[in-house]
C-alpha cells in the first residue's frame, strides 16, 4: 500500500503515534487528537445554498497517485460537484517534498478557496503549505498536518481511517473465520510507521482481551514486503498448524498466499487489510483469503471537502475526523468495494461469483 | 576575408546544411515560446501571465537548471551521470545536519564537499578505473539513495538558519530572488566555461571522439574526471538550493528530478553522445519543463492526463530537436 | 639543395623494437632531410605502423636513437614528439567530426586571449591563412567536419598538421579512403609540403603515388630494412621485388 511510504517518511508523527498507544482501544490523530466520526460534518440545505453562492474554488494537492489516492480523490471531487465548487487544479509530487512546494505555489496562481491535500512530510510541510495558509486559503489534509501549525487556525481539519476499528475488525473476522478459536500466526509491520501501527496493535489487543480461545502463537515483522513470502515460510515450517494468519497489508499478504500454496496448506485461513484484487479473487474462489478489511477511502475525501466547505460559512470542524472502515468478505465483496472506493468491483471478482 | 579568399568557395550543398544547422539551433526557442503563446492564450484568465507565477517558473526550475548545466558538460564529453538525483539528497542532508550541529559555513562547505567527493568516486571509476559511466553513475544512484535514506534514519531535517535559507532559499538581492541570482550567475559561468575555454573545448573534443583529443594531447580521462566532479557539485549545490526553499532536507529531494534534468538538457540541444551542446539551451529548456508543469496543473488537467500530455509534448520536442540534428 | 651539406631533421640510427621475445624492427636506419619526402613501403606487418609508432613517440624504441636535428631525443608520448616538431597525420584523420574546422586544427593547443578565453579570431584567420595557402578548397573555417568530403577532410588533417610540425610530417595511408579526383587533390597538397623546409615521411601501399610524389623510397620486410632508394634511380619493379623478396 504505497500511501505508507508517506507515512513511512513521518517519522515526527510516529513519535505521537508511540504514546498514543497508551490509551489503547482507540485511534488517536497525528498529534494526539481524540476521533471524531467523520458522519459528525453535515451541512443543512441552506448551508449548502449558501457554498453554492460563493462559487467557490478548490485544488487537489496529491501527494501520489495510486488507488487509494484516486478513491479519495473521487470522494473530493464529487462533494465539491454536489456543493457547486470549481476544481481548478489537481496536482501529484510523487512523494517528493520540492515537488509538492512547487504544486502548492502554482495552483495559488488560481487563487483557489479551498486546498485538500495529503502532505508528504510533516517536518517540510509548514514550508510547504506556509504560501496557501498566507493567502487565506482554507486548508483540509489528509492523515497529517503540517508540524507547528494550529487547528482551527492554520488549518480546517484532518480526515484519516479509523485505524485502530480497521486492526480490531480485522480480529473479529478472523474470530467469525475460525469460531472463536485457534491458533494464529502475525505479521506486523516492523517499522516505525503511524498508520500500521496502530493498525497491527489493534489486532492484537483485540484477540488478547476479546477472544480467550483464540492465540496468538508466532509473530514475525516484516520490514521489506518483498520479503514476506520467505518470513512465511519460515513462521509455517516452525508452526504447520496454524489457524490464521494476519497480514499487516494486502500486498505483502499475497506472497504469505504463494507461500500456503508451496506448502500444500488449504487449510489456515488470511485475514489482512486494505482491498486488492488478487487476494479478493482468491477469497470469492474460497482460497485461503478469509476477509480484507477496508477503510473507507472515498469517504475520507467527501469528508475533507465537506469539511473545507463547512469552514468557508464558518462551521468549526473537529481536529480529527475519522472514517469507517468495513471487513470486505466474499458475502459482501461487491457492496464493500462499492463502498470503499465508490467504485464497482473489478470484473474478475463479478465474473468468480457468477 | 573570406571573400577573397578562393579556396573558401563555398559549394550548395554546404550552404543548405549550414541553413539547417542554423535552424536547428533555434528549435528549442521556437518550443519555448510556442508552448508559452499556447498558454498564455489558453490561461489568459487563469494567472499564468502575472508576474508572480513566472516568477516561480523560474524559481521551481532553479535547482534543475543548476543541474543541468553539470549534465551539459557530462553528456558533452561523451559519459553520463544518472547519480544527480541521489547526490542532490546526500548533500542537503549533510548539509543541514552540518549546519544545525557547526553552523551555516560548514554546512555550505559539507554539502559541497558531498558532491564533489561522489562526483569523485564517479569520475574516478569512469576515467582511470575505465568503466562506462552509464553502469558506474547507476550504480552510484542506488548507492548514495541508501546513504541519504541511512544518513537520517529517513528523518527530515529542518534547517533553521534564516542566513542560509536566505541565501539559498528564499532571499532577495536588490530585490531579485537570490534563486534568480543563482540562476544567472550559474547560467553564465557554465556558458563561459563551455563555449569559451579551453577546458570547454576539450570537453566537446572528447565526447566527440576521445582518440582524436587523446593525440592532440587531451588527457582525456582528466576531462571525464573533471567533468564527473562538476556534475557533482553541480547536483550538491541544486541540493543546497532545494535545501534553502524548503527549509528543510530530506532523503526524497532530487529523486524524481533526474528524467527532468535529461530532458531539459536533450530538448536544449545537447547530444546524449557528446560532442555538442548547449548551455544557454538547457536553461530554456529546463524552463519549457517548469512552464509545461505549471501550465498544465493551470488547465486544470487531472493528474494521469497532465503526465501523459507532457510526456507526448517532450517526444515531440526531442524528436524534433534530433531529426534536425542527425542528417 | 644537395643532401649532403644540411642536417637531416630526423635521423634514426639502428631502432630496434622488442614485443616481449617478438622483434618487431630490427637495424633501422633513417635520415630524413628538409623539403624531403621519403616514402615508407612494404607488406602488411612489414613494420611500418610501429615505425611511426616509434617516431610519433607512441613506443620506446628498445634499442637505437632519434636524433632530431643533431639532439638526441627520447620521447614517451605523442605531446613530446610534437613537441620536437613532429606530427602525424593517422590513417583515421583524428579530428572531431561535429567541431568546426578551426577548432580541429587548433585541438589540444587552442590559443587564448589574456582572459584566459579561446582567441576564436586567431583560430580562424590562421585556418583561413593556411587553407588558402595550401588550397585546401572547404566551404569555410566554420564549417563543421562531418559535412566536409574525405578529400576536404584529409586536407584539414595534413593543413593541422604543416600548422603545427616544424620538423617532420608523418602521413599514413593520406588517399587510401578517397576517389581518384580527391586523391589527385590531396597529392598536390603533399607536393606543395616540399616548398615548406619539413622533412615528409610518407605511408602509402600506391606504388604509383610513392613514385609520384617521393625523394627517396625505404623498403621494409618483416621488419628489416631492405634498402633506401632514390626514388629517379629505381623502378617499381626493383621496389616490388624488393618488398616482396622474389627476385
Amino acid at each position: 500500500m504505497s500511501r505508507f511510504l508517506t507515512l513511512s517518511a513521518a517519522l515526527a508523527v510516529s513519535i505521537f503515534a508511540t504514546q498514543a498507544f497508551a490509551a489503547e482501544g482507540v485511534t488517536v490523530g497525528p498529534h494526539g487528537e481524540k476521533p471524531t466520526p467523520a458522519a459528525s460534518v453535515t451541512l443543512t440545505a441552506d448551508e449548502v445554498q449558501k457554498i453554492k453562492d460563493g462559487n467557490y474554488t478548490a485544488a487537489l494537492v496529491w501527494h501520489e497517485m495510486s488507488e487509494y489516492t484516486n478513491a479519495v480523490n473521487r470522494g473530493a471531487e464529487a462533494e465539491f460537484a454536489a456543493l457547486g465548487i470549481t476544481i481548478v487544479a489537481e496536482t501529484n509530487a510523487s512523494f517528493d517534498s520540492a515537488r509538492q512546494q512547487s504544486d502548492v505555489e502554482t495552483v495559488l496562481a488560481k487563487k483557489p478557496t479551498i486546498i485538500v491535500s495529503l502532505p508528504v512530510d510533516p517536518t517540510t510541510a509548514a514550508a510547504v503549505y506556509d504560501p496557501a495558509r498566507k493567502a487565506g486559503v482554507k486548508l483540509a489534509f489528509i492523515d497529517n498536518s503540517p508540524a507547528g501549525y494550529e487547528h482551527g487556525k492554520d488549518y480546517v481539519t484532518i480526515v484519516s481511517d479509523d485505524l485502530f476499528q480497521m486492526g480490531s475488525k480485522a480480529a473479529d473476522a478472523m474470530a467469525a473465520s475460525l469460531g472463536k478459536k485457534g491458533k494464529l500466526g502475525y505479521i506486523y509491520h516492523d517499522a516505525d510507521f503511524y498508520v500500521t501501527n496502530q493498525r497491527d496493535r489493534a489486532f492484537r489487543t483485540t484477540i488478547e482481551t476479546k477472544y480467550p480461545d483464540m492465540k496468538i502463537v508466532a509473530e514475525a515483522g516484516m520490514a521489506d514486503p518483498a520479503r514476506s513470502e520467505e518470513i512465511a515460510q519460515g513462521l509455517l515450517i516452525k508452526h504447520p498448524d496454524l489457524d490464521g494468519i494476519y497480514v499487516t497489508w494486502a500486498e505483502p499478504a499475497l506472497n504469505v498466499l504463494a507461500a500456503l500454496k508451496a506448502a500444500g496448506n488449504t487449510s489456515t485461513r488470511i485475514v489482512a487489510l486494505d482491498l486488492n484484487e488478487p487476494a479478493a479473487l482468491d477469497m470469492v474462489k474460497g482460497g485461503s483469503f478469509t476477509a480484507l478489511v477496508a477503510d473507507e477511502a472515498y469517504n475520507i475525501g467527501r469528508t475533507a471537502a465537506r469539511a473545507a466547505a463547512g469552514s468557508l460559512i464558518g462551521k468549526k470542524a473537529e481536529p480529527f475526523l475519522v472514517v469507517d472502515s468495513l471487513a470486505v468478505t466474499k458475502e459482501n465483496v461487491l457492496a464493500g468495494w462499492k463502498t470503499s472506493l465508490n467504485k464497482d468491483a473489478p470484473e474478475s471478482i463479478v465474473e468468480a461469483l457468477k | 576575408m573570406s571573400k577573397t579568399n578562393p579556396s573558401l568557395v563555398p559549394s550548395g550543398r554546404s550552404l543548405s546544411l549550414l541553413g539547417k544547422a542554423n535552424l536547428q539551433q533555434y528549435v528549442v526557442y521556437l518550443g519555448f515560446l510556442a508552448i508559452f503563446l499556447f498558454f498564455a492564450i489558453v490561461l489568459r484568465d487563469s494567472g499564468f501571465l502575472t508576474v508572480r507565477n513566472l516568477s516561480n517558473i523560474v524559481l521551481q526550475t532553479a535547482p534543475v537548471t543548476i543541474m543541468a548545466i553539470g549534465l551539459v558538460f557530462v553528456l558533452s564529453a561523451g559519459e553520463i551521470d544518472l547519480s544527480i538525483g541521489s547526490i542532490v539528497a546526500v548533500s542537503a542532508l549533510a548539509g543541514a545536519v552540518a549546519m544545525n550541529g557547526y553552523g551555516i559555513t560548514a554546512g555550505i562547505a559539507a554539502g559541497l564537499c558531498a558532491g564533489l567527493l561522489i562526483g569523485l568516486v564517479n569520475g574516478v571509476l569512469v576515467a582511470y578505473v575505465r568503466l562506462p559511466s552509464f553502469l558506474v553513475t547507476l550504480a552510484t544512484m542506488g548507492l548514495f539513495a541508501g546513504v541519504a535514506r541511512s544518513l537520517t534514519d529517513l528523518r527530515s531535517i529542518p534547517v533553521t538558519n534564516s542566513a542560509f535559507t536566505g541565501f539559498f532559499g528564499s532571499g532577495t538581492l536588490l530585490g531579485i530572488p537570490s534563486l534568480v541570482w543563482w540562476t544567472v550567475g550559474a547560467i553564465c559561468i557554465g556558458h563561459i566555461v563551455y563555449r569559451h575555454t579551453r577546458f570547454g573545448a576539450h570537453v566537446l573534443a572528447t565526447g566527440d571522439n576521445n582518440r582524436a583529443a587523446s593525440v592532440s594531447g587531451i588527457s582525456v580521462p582528466r576531462i571525464r574526471l573533471t567533468v564527473l566532479m562538476m556534475s557533482g557539485v553541480l547536483a550538491s549545490l541544486a541540493g543546497l538550493l532545494y535545501a534553502g526553499r524548503l527549509q528543510a532536507a530530506k532523503y526524497t529531494l532530487g529523486e524524481t528530478d533526474l528524467m527532468t534534468v535529461i530532458a531539459a538538457v536533450i530538448v536544449g540541444g545537447t547530444l546524449l553522445n557528446g560532442g555538442k551542446g548547449s548551455i544557454i539551451g538547457a536553461l530554456v529548456g529546463s524552463l519549457m519543463m517548469g512552464m509545461l508543469n505549471n501550465g498544465l496543473i493551470l488547465m486544470g488537467l487531472s493528474v494521469s492526463d497532465q503526465m501523459i500530455v507532457r510526456g507526448l509534448i517532450i517526444l515531440a520536442a526531442v524528436a524534433v530537436s534530433l531529426r534536425e540534428k542527425s542528417r | 639543395m644537395t643532401v649532403t651539406d644540411v642536417s637531416p631533421v630526423l635521423k634514426l640510427t639502428d631502432i630496434r623494437k622488442n614485443f616481449d621475445a617478438v622483434t618487431a624492427i630490427e637495424n633501422f636506419s633513417l635520415d630524413i632531410f628538409p623539403g624531403e619526402i621519403v616514402a615508407l613501403v612494404g607488406d602488411n606487418g612489414a613494420g611500418k605502423s610501429t615505425l611511426i609508432k616509434i617516431i610519433s613517440g607512441v613506443y620506446a624504441p628498445s634499442a637505437g636513437t632519434i636524433t632530431i636535428e643533431g639532439e638526441t631525443v627520447t620521447m614517451a608520448s605523442a605531446s613530446m614528439a610534437r613537441a620536437h616538431g613532429i606530427e602525424v597525420v593517422y590513417q583515421d584523420l583524428a579530428l572531431a567530426d561535429q567541431q568546426t574546422v578551426y577548432m580541429n586544427m587548433f585541438l589540444g593547443r587552442e590559443p587564448v586571449n589574456r582572459f584566459g578565453l579561446l582567441d576564436r579570431g586567431k583560430m580562424i584567420s590562421d585556418t583561413e591563412k593556411l587553407v588558402q595557402e595550401l588550397d585546401v578548397r572547404i566551404p569555410s573555417a566554420h564549417a563543421t567536419i562531418r559535412d566536409l568530403s574525405g578529400g576536404q577532410r584529409q586536407g584539414v588533417a595534413i593543413a593541422r598538421a604543416t600548422h603545427w610540425a616544424s620538423k617532420l610530417i608523418l602521413l599514413d595511408e593520406p588517399t587510401a579512403a578517397l576517389g581518384v579526383a580527391e586523391t589527385a587533390k590531396v597529392e598536390a597538397i603533399v607536393q606543395s609540403l616540399k616548398t615548406r623546409n619539413i622533412g615528409v615521411l610518407i605511408i602509402s601501399h600506391s606504388l604509383d603515388q610513392v613514385f609520384k610524389l617521393s625523394d627517396r623510397i625505404c623498403v621494409l620486410r618483416r621488419g628489416k630494412q631492405i634498402g633506401i632508394r632514390k626514388t629517379s634511380e629505381t623502378d617499381k619493379n626493383e621496389i616490388v621485388s624488393m618488398i616482396t623478396g622474389v627476385n
